[in-house]
């Protein structure tokens, strides 16, 4: 069993991975994702997921429902990390499949992935916990900045984690987008991850959110139209049905985080896409609590104070 | 120790108290102000009231309350008795009325539970009548006990907690039955003291954890929790504790009380991240920290304040006769007592400050506390760290420095420019470029940028760290990536296959983090100090070196260096474009993209985005300058929408630059006003003045927009009129000329050309070439000094206009060029230069980087821009770091972003 397979079996038991270890998978995973498109282009059947929010156990009834990876083939539309108790499990397992499978399974970047918003909703200071130092973090969103912003499904499903931009009308304008940094607080590459299709807007309208913009029915025909899409996939909204369509089906919301924070009560749901692109939502509820393995932490092996 | 905790929590106005005491002669003595609270006595089950000192924290007054009616309450403000222990009167006078009542009434509950608890507890019943009390815990009884537990609601589980805590003998009978049964493997009994216990725990009264988590119980308690009965296999937390977890001791601590408490701490951290980690809620969980973050607080104020302990710490660490495993436990151990200490709250961070400030050390704000005694030398233990030969001891001592940069920065930064201190930046940078094997080592790269960071330095501090670092260091950091990237490339066989295996493998073991960690520092030195950098970068050719990362086959070091050009390009300086121009510097970049072929990833966006931004920036002279050199590889690529713009502005610039000129003429006067802003535009208009007279020369159908005769430029010298006049150096002319390696090439095939661009280069060409003799014996004055001295004179050109008579003259010959003036401009130049190379020179780069902040026009400009611009791309950079607030943003994005938060942080989530 090579070292790879051996740190997703440990992951898949939610134990994290050792510093040096997190290193080397992400100088590997920094390259392979150096290689994607800002539009990544992926091939049906695939399994689309929203927002996992380090549920790990949440995560794993996901895979229970879905099929492993490999055998299935993943789109993860981001927001792997914060709120949840198990960021750093969760996105490294996703990052160590990526790496193993890199055909198999897609991660674009949610608006979680990043340094600003992870201070404030946990994973740094689970980081800080779990490791003692914040190098993890470091590294984790180092890889953040390499991750692709969209994904285009056989050339007919566009999924993204936000939404649509007004600096963007056609899929050929996010290419010219240098995506490795920091999400920034403004311009294309900020709305793709921030904005969110609002019903009583028409045209755009300003994000309750402070970033990102709300946009109407009117923006999405028109979007989907000139880029000749069935439809738009993404994430970023708590949706209680775990999936909700919008605007004449012409977008669709997929939220995998059941039971959010552990107390929203809602259910979750990924899309299942065969190869002639026809859709399965599949919903699954949390994991029961005693499926939730024992604690992850490891004790200090010694201790001065 | 306990009382000191106990008083941060209760700094309320309504305990406010003075206290008195009745001395010999009958008059009252202040014995002090305070603040008063009921609470056990430390190791017993009474009730006392103590009164916290609110200015050194000291007891004031300590008193066990007696079921005895000595109590008497006046003027409701005043609570006197007569204390058996002092044998006087004592009264706390309060601030408050209703604070007075507040303590009257906790005494009188007191009292009658005093007598209750004698009566057997009789009147309880009345209170309340469902749960009355506890069966006595016995074997038998453990069913009832866990039912009782069980089905007690919220009100219940208070009364709960008061009756376990009314039994003195609770958890020790409890705890008896637990050794009994797991004597006789008795599971069914193990089982519900297990859930009995954990009920307990969920309880998450502070009492009772105090109870448990004392050295008689705690193991036992942890015993009883290794029973779960939905846990198939028996836990072995005690074993764990007793028998693999070792306590090190790298000083010996004497005090029975603080190990006492580390390992208390120790065992609740283990019972809360371990043994209950799936049950405890929140609230649990927070109790359980404090209990924690209490215990570390006294443990850390204990041993600071024992002199003798730090002193052999330090002194052990120091003293050579250490040995290497003592020294590595001794780094270790200072390492968790700096984290401890960060992790102090910030009432008691503030206590502890008060006394450090009475030993007069020089500290500002709040601290690790006990770095007080001796700032200077736990910087020098650290240095010493970081030349240890165990990389991970140097690691931990980055980790401590890391401690400190959060706490306070100005502390390191202070130390860093001592004499003593110089060592300490030199190692960094050495650690940065250290290769640690599999461990992270980002820590130095943190560090650095903190100790560099322009925005948070003060004045004096920040220009000594910055000084040395240049001096010193920069020099080292580029050094590295030439050592490590090979010098040519081998030319890719232009896309057919990948282009990646192509590139020269590493000529050296540099590992690849490192080289990125080092070109990320670079762009942030870049974006932080642009004087500096614009002096160190023209002057040895940094850009270029640099940009051999190019020739890395990790395509994230190609994408690194592209991201190096675009922000530099982001500072707008007039000399660094002009330094990529004159020196063919993006050839790097577009043979990387290129080789890069059709590969839609990341390095293609990134180099896409690149020429989007000279195209929306308007940066002319770029345009130009890729264009001109470039187009016959990038016509390859005319299908990308940005390349096709690049073009078609390229285009739009010949064009507009006739009308513009045209313009420029006839209003001379706001070329004089607005020189600053427009001076982009007028080196536009310097740049392509001489490609539109030559353009116009042959092609007459177009707007003769400057006529040759009408400017008195001669055909031999298009160029040097303007440019000789402005502000930028005419040594960029002759490189625009000498640099010409792309147009020759057009010359060598002109039948590939066919686009427009292609003809006008031609024929631009074609009278160029009739200037070539002239041109060539002009570059030879200067060939051989070229790359170094045309840079000094890129600065020092500025200068010159400082000494000729004004500036503004000069913008006036410019505006209205004639050609006699322009000949003298040019000599003046020439006279001038070789003086202020010396001076320069001499001086060294300070000199250079202080003359440009004086004398430069468009300094003030660029650096504006350049801070400006900062803001926007602080984030691009991705380099905000964790430990320092990022004062990047601007604020308004800032807040905007904290609207976003504030919107996603209530209490209902509403999606990520």
């Amino acid at each position: 069993m090579s070292d790879l397979d051996r740190q997703i079996e440990q992951l898949k038991r939610c134990e994290p991975l050792k510093e040096s270890e997190v290193k080397a998978l992400c100088l590997k995973a920094m390259e392979i994702l150096v290689e994607e498109s800002n539009v990544q282009r992926v091939d049906a059947p695939v399994t689309i997921c929203g927002d996992i929010h380090g549920q790990f156990y949440d995560m794993k009834e996901l895979f229970k429902v879905g099929g492993d990876c490999p055998k299935t083939s993943y789109l993860f539309l981001g927001d792997f990390v914060d709120r949840g108790y198990y960021s750093v499990e969760t996105f490294l397992l996703l990052l160590a499949l990526k790496v193993r499978y890199p055909d198999r399974i897609t991660l674009i970047r949610g608006n979680h992935e990043s340094r600003q918003i992870t201070q404030v909703y946990g994973f740094y200071d689970e980081c800080l916990r779990k490791y003692g130092s914040v190098n993890v973090w470091r590294y984790c969103t180092d890889i953040f900045d390499y991750m692709s912003l969209s994904a285009l499904i056989e050339n007919k499903v566009f999924s993204v984690h936000g939404g649509l931009s007004p600096a963007i009308s056609t899929l050929d304008q996010i290419r010219t987008i240098d995506r490795k940094q920091e999400v920034p607080h403004d311009g294309a590459m900020c709305d793709l991850l921030w904005s969110d299709p609002e019903d009583i807007v028409d045209g755009w309208g300003l994000s309750p959110r402070g970033a990102g913009f709300l946009f109407g029915g009117s923006v999405v025909t028109s979007f989907n139209h000139s880029n000749n899409i069935d439809y738009i996939c993404r994430a970023h909204q708590l949706v209680m049905e775990g999936y909700k369509w919008m605007f004449r089906n012409q977008i669709v919301t997929v939220w995998s985080a059941p039971n959010y924070c552990y107390r929203c009560g809602n259910v979750a749901a990924i899309l299942e896409l065969d190869e002639n692109l026809n859709k399965q939502f599949r919903v699954f509820d949390a994991a029961p609590p005693e499926s939730r393995g024992a604690p992850a932490k490891n004790p200090a092996p010694d201790y001065f104070l | 120790m306990g009382a000191q905790e106990k008083s941060q929590a209760n700094s309320n106005p309504l305990q406010r108290v003075k206290v008195y005491r009745l001395n010999d002669d009958g008059k009252w003595d202040d014995q002090g102000t305070g603040h008063v609270t009921v609470d056990y006595l430390e190791r017993s089950e009474e009730l006392g009231l103590y009164v916290i000192d609110e200015e050194d924290s000291e007891t004031l007054l300590l008193h066990r309350i007696t079921p005895d009616d000595i109590y008497r309450k006046q003027e409701d403000t005043i609570i006197s008795w007569r204390d058996p222990e002092f044998s006087t009167e004592l009264a706390l006078s309060f601030q408050e009325t209703s604070g007075c009542s507040y303590i009257w009434d906790h005494i009188c509950n007191v009292q009658r539970s005093l007598h209750f608890s004698t009566l057997n507890s009789e009147a309880f019943q009345s209170m309340n009548s469902e749960l009355r009390e506890l069966p006595a815990v016995e074997h038998s009884t453990l069913p009832l006990i866990l039912k009782t537990m069980s089905e007690s609601g919220i009100a219940d589980q208070m009364r709960l907690t008061e009756l376990i805590l009314n039994d003195q003998d609770f958890f020790r009978k409890l705890m008896d039955v637990f050794r009994i049964c797991e004597d006789l493997e008795n599971i069914d009994g193990l089982h519900m003291i297990f859930k009995i216990v954990r009920g307990i725990i969920m309880l998450n009264s502070p009492q009772i954890f105090e109870k448990i988590f004392g050295d008689e119980l705690i193991m036992d308690v942890i015993g009883s929790l290794e029973y779960d009965p939905e846990i198939s296999h028996i836990q072995h937390h005690r074993i764990f504790l007793k028998e693999h977890v070792v306590f090190k001791e790298a000083i010996p601590i004497r005090d029975p009380h603080v190990l006492s408490k580390i390992h208390q701490t120790y065992r609740v951290g283990y019972l809360k991240d371990v043994v209950l980690a799936r049950v405890l809620d929140e609230g649990t969980v927070a109790n359980l920290n404090s209990i924690i973050h209490g215990n570390n607080a006294v443990v850390v104020s204990l041993l600071k304040d024992d002199n003798t302990f730090i002193q052999e710490l330090f002194a052990r660490l120091r003293s050579p006769a250490t040995s290497a495993e003592s020294k590595k436990n001794l780094v270790y151990f200072l390492h968790e007592f700096c984290s401890l200490s960060k992790s102090l709250q910030m009432v008691q961070q503030l206590r502890l400050f008060r006394y450090e400030m009475t030993e007069a050390v020089c500290i500002k704000s709040r601290i690790l506390s006990f770095v007080a005694i001796s700032v200077p030398s736990i910087f020098d233990i650290i240095a010493d760290t970081l030349q240890n030969e165990d990389k991970k001891i140097v690691l931990t001592g980055t980790d401590i420095l890391i401690l400190f940069l959060n706490q306070d920065p100005n502390l390191l930064r202070s130390y860093a420019v001592r004499q003593e201190g110089i060592q300490l930046l030199g190692l960094l940078v050495k650690g940065m470029i250290t290769d640690f094997g599999d461990d992270m080592h980002c820590q130095f790269l943190e560090i650095l940028r903190s100790l560099l960071d322009s925005y948070t330095l003060s004045g004096a501090q920040r220009d000594n760290i910055i000084e040395i670092f240049y001096e010193k260091h920069l020099g080292q950091l580029i050094d590295v990536i030439t050592a490590s990237c090979p010098n040519e490339v081998v030319p890719p066989s232009s896309g057919k296959s990948s282009g990646f295996g192509e590139r020269v493998d590493t000529r050296n073991g540099t590992k690849p983090e490192i080289l990125s960690n080092i070109c990320e520092l670079l762009c942030f030195c870049v974006l932080h100090h642009p004087y500096r950098i614009k002096c160190n970068f023209l002057l040895d050719n940094v850009i270029e070196k640099v940009l051999t990362l190019t020739r890395r086959k990790e395509k994230y070091l190609v994408v690194a260096a592209v991201r190096f050009v675009r922000t530099i390009l982001s500072c707008h300086d007039e000399h660094l474009i002009n330094h990529f121009v004159k020196n063919n510097l993006l050839k790097p970049i577009v043979d990387a993209f290129v080789s890069n072929g059709d590969r839609y990833n990341l390095l293609n966006s990134a180099i896409l985005e690149l020429f989007e931004y000279i195209r929306k920036e308007n940066l002319k002279s770029l345009l130009k300058y890729i264009v001109d050199s470039f187009w016959n590889e990038l016509v390859k690529f005319e299908h990308l929408t940005s390349i096709q713009s690049l073009k078609v502005k390229y285009e739009q610039c010949l064009e507009q630059c006739g009308a513009k000129s045209t313009g420029n003429i006839l209003d001379p006067r706001k070329r004089n006003d607005e020189r600053a802003l427009e001076k982009e535009e007028e080196d536009y208009f310097n740049e392509d003045s001489d490609e539109e007279d030559t353009a116009s020369a042959s092609h007459t159908q177009k707007p003769q927009a400057q006529p040759v005769s009408s400017n008195g430029v001669a055909a031999g010298y298009p160029s040097l009129c303007p440019r000789s006049s402005g502000l930028v150096d005419y040594d960029d002319d002759e490189d625009d000329e000498d640099y010409r390696p792309p147009p020759k090439k057009q010359l060598e095939t002109p039948e590939e050309d066919e686009g427009t661009i292609e003809s006008l280069g031609m024929k631009r060409k074609l009278p160029s070439k009739d200037k070539e003799p002239e041109l060539v014996k002009k570059q030879q004055l200067g060939k051989h000094s070229k790359s170094r001295e045309s840079v000094f004179a890129a600065l020092c050109s500025t200068l010159s206009h400082a000494v000729l008579p004004s500036t503004k003259t000069a913008t006036a010959v410019h505006a209205t060029p004639v050609d006699g003036n322009k000949g003298s401009t040019e000599e003046s130049h020439q006279e001038n230069d070789p003086v202020i190379l010396r001076t320069c020179s001499d001086n060294e780069s300070t000199s250079g980087e202080e003359n440009h902040k004086e004398k430069d026009p468009a300094g003030p400009k660029s650096c504006s821009d350049c801070l400006h611009s900062t803001s926007e791309n602080g984030q691009m950079i991705g380099d905000d770091g964790p430990l320092i607030p990022p004062p990047k943003s601007s604020p308004e994005m800032t807040a905007r972003i904290a609207e976003g938060m504030a919107f996603f942080g209530g209490a209902e989530p509403k999606g990520g």
